[in-house]
């Protein structure tokens, strides 16, 4: 079982090959910030980083994972002013509702903003869709993905 | 893999008068021989027993696939061939149980069942059995295949009774099908090709039977010599042309590519192997040796190009990254919250290799057929680091206008390809699942 490279750390696990990731982050690791939603990637809930890149951890089994690195919830350092603004965004516009899906929304929204910084509706909707909210906190992820866009230019 | 038949109805082989007495009895002169045979196509089966032997044979055979029924005990049968108006016949059960499998059979027995297609007491099989195929094996590695299947625990339940119309439920016609369309018989190298040519021909001819879904069939259910490895239709799916033609079989992919899709039922810019094919990957395939793959590769280069128009697809350039989707239709609307989560706006595949279906011939081919099939059924493929699975997407709140809005975008989106009457395809499929 190669060392998994989780938010910098390195974590060995005894798991076979075809364990999903979320599994080994909640259950063996104890990083619970990344939610189990649907478990076949339709709802976000468990998205995290895979070299920089949003993933979702539910349905990519550890043996595909390899020596990239892997970056949680957790992981998303405040020193980064993408990371900042957007959770900045999240408090000041009052976003979260339940929380469940949130994680999984900050995750999607920061990937977001590293590759398009000032997006449209359209782009937003576009990136952000993979990203379920059963309460329906979508009109505010989009205001707040907008303000924060805004803060950073 | 599932094989479906088409008898003609009404039109059935016409063999009339003496010519026809003539070409029964030259026919029935040309029957297999039993030549012992050494030679390239068999000296490349891994092994140092005979178990050992055997279990890359009934690998390479794929037999576990039809000889399994859905959940069921691997070999034990009862996996349904439902043949177009025919009706139903039932794989049976090769485990050694001593009373409903083949645990009394001699290895005579065994070898004429799956080279000859007569099973003890001279009862003919049906060709849904590719012993056509298996007839290329040599007996001793039939015998080697049963040394394997010896070793695997035993199953005491009987395959279901096939369900046939008349006159089809009639066994005996198939020696006159046999004398039509074959058996074959093991082959001598063709000494004017490689060695690598020559295994290659025995694993995808005769072990591996690539011929039985993806050549078309003749008018007597023969399988098709002039358009070899041209493509067919079996329950509802396109089984894909693998002839050499560049634009619609393989002949436009690579060596590594074609290798890299046969080991692992995915090649980058291809796409990765649905439905039957997934299975001949995940249960036969996958287990091949790197020199066993490469033969095929070389094999497959080789055979004449079959074109199929319906096969062509025309991939556009995609835009990348996760906003780059257009918002402006129902179908990308669907695509971006259904889809990209894993496969990604431009289709490359968010998380695994697997997941990208960027270059797949499905996402264009003949009006979405497969690409529908997939949707509707979901796939599984069986990989080292686990089974990699496509959920199908038929509960959840989709509609059937909901899966032709995805795949008219997906077709659109793709390729050139100009989709029409998708929701009544949705329709169709999702009733032949039933």
């Amino acid at each position: 079982m190669p060392t998994l490279m989780i938010n910098g750390q390195p974590h060995s696990v005894d798991v076979d090959a075809d364990t999903p990731l979320l599994w080994v982050l909640r259950d063996i690791l104890g990083l619970n910030a990344a939610k189990f939603g649907c478990g076949i990637a339709q709802c976000g809930a468990c998205t995290v980083y895979v070299d920089g890149k949003a993933v979702r951890a539910c349905n990519l089994p550890v043996g595909l994972v390899g020596e990239r690195a892997i970056t949680t919830p957790e992981g998303l350092d405040m020193a980064d002013p993408i990371v900042r603004a957007i959770k900045s965004a999240w408090v000041e516009l009052d976003v979260v509702q339940c929380g469940y899906c949130q994680p999984g929304q900050v995750m999607a929204a920061v990937a977001l903003l590293r590759t398009t910084p000032n997006p449209t509706d359209e782009q937003i909707d576009s990136a952000m869709s993979g990203n379920m909210c059963r309460c329906g906190t979508y009109m505010r992820i989009r205001a707040a993905i907008h303000h924060a866009a805004g803060e950073l230019a | 893999m599932t094989h479906a038949f088409s008898f003609p109805s009404a039109k059935r082989v016409s063999l009339s008068g003496t010519g026809a007495l003539a070409a029964l009895l030259l026919a029935t002169l040309c029957l297999p021989t039993h030549a012992a045979h050494a030679n390239a196509a068999e000296d490349g089966t891994p092994g140092s027993t005979p178990v050992e032997r055997g279990q890359y044979l009934t690998r390479a055979s794929d037999c576990e696939v039809c000889h399994t029924a859905p959940g069921g005990m691997p070999y034990a049968g009862g996996r349904a061939f439902k043949l177009p108006g025919m009706g139903v016949v039932y794989s049976t059960n090769i485990t050694a149980d001593k009373q409903h499998g083949v645990g009394t059979w001699s290895d005579e027995e065994f070898v004429a069942a799956v080279k000859q297609g007569v099973s003890p007491g001279g009862k003919h099989l049906y060709p849904a059995m590719p012993y056509p195929a298996y007839s290329r094996l040599s007996d001793q590695d039939v015998r080697d295949i049963r040394a394997y299947l010896a070793t695997l625990p035993t199953s005491a339940s009987a395959a279901p009774e096939n369900k046939l119309r008349f006159p089809f439920s009639i066994r005996s016609l198939m020696i006159f099908w046999n004398i039509v369309n074959g058996p074959a018989s093991a082959y001598p190298d063709d000494t004017t090709k490689s060695d690598q040519w020559n295994r290659g021909r025995w694993l995808v001819e005769g072990a591996g039977h690539c011929a039985d879904c993806h050549s078309p069939r003749t008018l007597t259910f023969g399988l098709s010599t002039s358009k070899a490895f041209g493509g067919n239709m079996l329950n509802g799916w396109r089984i894909y042309n693998i002839s050499s033609d560049r634009k619609t079989g393989i002949g436009g992919w690579t060596d590594a590519e074609l290798a890299q899709y046969l080991s692992t039922g995915h090649a980058d810019g291809h796409g990765t192997a649905s439905g039957d094919m997934a299975d001949v990957i995940g249960h036969s395939l996958r287990y091949l040796t790197p020199a066993d793959i490469q033969a095929m590769v070389t094999y497959l280069r080789s055979t004449k190009p079959v074109s199929t128009p319906q096969d062509a697809v025309t991939f556009r350039n995609v835009a990348s990254g996760d906003a780059s989707l257009p918002q402006n239709s129902r179908g990308a609307r669907l695509y971006a919250s259904a889809c990209a989560g894993c496969h990604l706006p431009d289709g490359t595949g968010r998380q695994s290799s697997f997941a990208s279906i960027a270059g797949g011939r499905s996402l264009g081919a003949d009006n979405g057929r497969n690409l529908i099939q997939v949707l509707v059924n979901g796939s599984g493929l069986q990989t080292a680091t686990g089974v990699q699975i496509m959920p199908h997407f038929t509960g959840g709140g989709l509609s059937n206008r909901d899966l032709a809005d995805i795949a008219a975008f997906v077709m659109t989106h793709f390729t050139t390809a100009q989709p029409h009457d998708l929701e009544k395809q949705v329709e169709q499929i999702k009733k032949d699942q039933d």
